[in-house]
């Protein structure tokens, strides 16, 4: 866009008043957003690291939940269809509540059990205790997931808002502060001419009354110099 | 088949002659001779930590080539996963077990029914879940265990309430009088589809028991020696498992079978055990099951009971086939087959998921 432009006003004082005020209110804007920008980024930082950390020990916990899996299965023969026919009800659920972070609600979810274990009997004549390790283990494993599940959506909600305010700052940083300062250049501008202009004009018609108060002179003294000559 | 049978040889043919010992060749010569056949392909030590040292499925296939298994991996397109060796592993065992099946006579192909009747109880337990919960018929015949598949299998996903399913449809199934002995319409209801594959499983280990003892003989010893062992765990086995769970002292005495060495003293003091240290002074009244619990803990590189429990099934399903003229080795072959494919299939795991550390807690079988 060019960088010309400025508000269209009409220049007088009032209008300099008025665009005075609002730089401020833009200045002003501009530093909050800028702490909310860094703020943000803060949190941000933060939540890249924590994913970082999980995402790490995920890939552990998965694996170790994996030989689990194969351990029970060997013990206990192949489970996986009986405990796949009898699901009924979901056992763990997951809860969502709002966190606000420098004016951004971000989701986090929270894992939570309820209702009674219908598994508990599987492999009651063997592998009941490697089953149940195994069923621990994935325990581990879906609450682990749902951490990153939260930390994952807050991460992308977060560089969204992020990128937005800084849109925002950059906005204000280099267009509306430019603008009104340029207008505001530009009534100064205006106005000083006009001052010139009234100053010379001024200055014009006084020496205009000068000369024709000069000349007004001039015709008096050459009436008087004619009265004179006349009047022996 | 023949140079199989000569080289096993067992001791005790010259000491303990009995009367079925001439006719036995007449109906069943064949398949016992056949079956000590597959018993001398079943995987050595030495094929094992071979498997040991294979670093992805792909080396595990080809060291299976060179096996009694041969090509059975050769049309399976890659990457080649667990699961496929699993499913591949249970057919062969399958093709072997029908073929064996089919050839059979009376009683020999009422005992081999017997045996498929614990993959029966699965399937119907399964199928049974599977109707309640609404879930599609195709999808659980798909997958049911082959081994245990019988005629009404579909009958049983076109009922819809457990009534229906009682009074029309197990009826006619060969399970019924397992279910008829103790699972009423009600418990069919009510109880969790756990106990009732337990209370099924007791009714049928008691019923092949005693099918045994009345075929006599030589099967009665070796089955005797084989389900008294299976009986025992199951009691021991269902005992420690139920600790902390909902399951009360009294219906867990329900699910012992009394068939084993430790009715009718020793499962009176496993019902009233309340932890672990109880079930092992119980147990360990009986001479045999001594040893399985020395030794057995929970640190990292201990053996678990369960463990020591495959080890002895392991031990005596070998020994039955030191004597011949029975049905026992045809039990054992399967159970033995069983162990392997156990075997085969957590060797792979290890393998597939690049974790050594448990790589050797299989139980090897020759």
């Amino acid at each position: 866009m060019s960088g010309k432009d400025r508000i269209a006003v009409f220049p007088s004082r009032a209008a300099m008043t008025l665009m005075k005020a609002r730089l401020k209110g833009a200045q002003k804007g501009h530093s909050l957003l800028k702490k909310k920008a860094d703020a943000l980024m803060l949190r941000f930082r933060q939540i890249l690291a924590k994913i970082i950390e999980t995402k790490m020990l995920m890939g552990d916990v998965m694996k170790e939940a994996s030989f689990s899996l194969a351990e029970a299965t060997y013990s206990a023969g192949d489970f996986s269809l009986g405990v796949l026919q009898n699901v009924d009800k979901a056992q763990t659920k997951v809860k969502s509540r709002k966190d606000n972070v420098a004016g951004v609600s971000l989701p986090i979810f929270e894992c939570v059990s309820e209702g009674a274990d219908t598994f508990m009997l599987t492999g009651l004549s063997r592998g009941g205790q490697q089953v149940a390790h195994c069923k621990e283990l994935f325990g581990k494993a879906v609450t682990l997931l749902v951490e990153l599940a939260s930390l994952q959506t807050s991460f992308i909600t977060l560089d969204e808002v992020i990128k937005i305010t800084n849109r925002r700052v950059n906005a204000i940083e280099h267009v509306i502060i430019p603008r009104i300062e340029r207008t505001i250049s530009y009534i100064t501008t205006e106005l000083d001419e006009r001052e010139r202009e009234e100053f010379y004009r001024l200055k014009k018609i006084q020496e205009k009354k000068k000369k024709m108060r000069d000349e007004n002179e001039a015709e008096k003294a050459r009436l008087q110099a004619l009265g004179q000559r006349k009047g022996r | 088949i023949w140079v199989a049978l000569l080289l096993d040889k067992p001791k005790s043919t010259m000491d303990m002659l009995q009367l079925g010992d001439w006719t036995f060749n007449a109906d069943n010569g064949y398949l016992e001779g056949l079956v000590r056949g597959f018993k001398a392909g079943i995987l050595s030590e030495a094929d094992y930590v071979n498997l040991e040292q294979c670093e992805t499925l792909e080396d595990v296939k080809l060291h299976l080539q060179s096996t009694s298994y041969g090509s059975f991996l050769q049309n399976e397109p890659s990457p080649l996963n667990v699961s496929t060796v699993d499913d591949k592993l249970k057919e062969l065992l399958v093709v072997e077990f029908e073929h064996m099946r089919n050839q059979a006579v009376q009683p020999l192909s009422q005992f081999l029914d017997f045996v498929t009747y614990s993959y029966m109880i699965d399937n119907i337990v399964l199928l049974i879940s599977g109707t309640l919960h609404g879930r599609p018929a195709s999808e659980l015949i798909a997958n049911c265990h082959p081994l245990g598949s019988f005629e009404q299998m579909e009958s049983v996903c076109i009922a819809t309430t457990p009534a229906d399913l009682y009074n029309a449809v197990l009826i006619d199934t060969p399970l019924a009088p397992f279910f008829q002995e103790c699972v009423s319409q009600q418990d069919l209801d009510e109880m969790n589809v756990e106990l009732i594959r337990n209370t099924l499983y007791k009714a049928y280990l008691e019923a092949f028991y005693e099918f045994c003892q009345e075929l006599g003989g030589r099967t009665a010893e070796v089955m005797g020696s084989l389900l008294q062992f299976e009986a025992d765990r199951r009691a021991v086995i269902i005992t420690i498992n139920s600790f902390g769970t909902e399951l009360s002292k009294d219906d867990r005495a329900k699910l012992y079978p009394r068939c084993g060495k430790l009715h009718p003293d020793g499962l009176a003091r496993l019902a009233r055990a309340d932890e672990y240290e109880s079930v092992r002074v119980a147990s360990e009244a009986y001479g045999e099951y001594r040893p399985l619990f020395e030794g057995v803990g929970t640190n990292p590189g201990d053996k678990t009971l369960e463990d020591k429990f495959f080890e002895h099934e392991v031990a005596l399903n070998k020994d039955a086939f030191l004597q011949q003229f029975q049905f026992g080795v045809f039990f054992a072959y399967i159970k033995l087959k069983e162990q392997e494919h156990r075997n085969i299939i957590w060797i792979s795991e290890c393998v597939a998921q690049r974790n050594r550390s448990k790589i050797k807690n299989y139980v090897p079988i020759f």
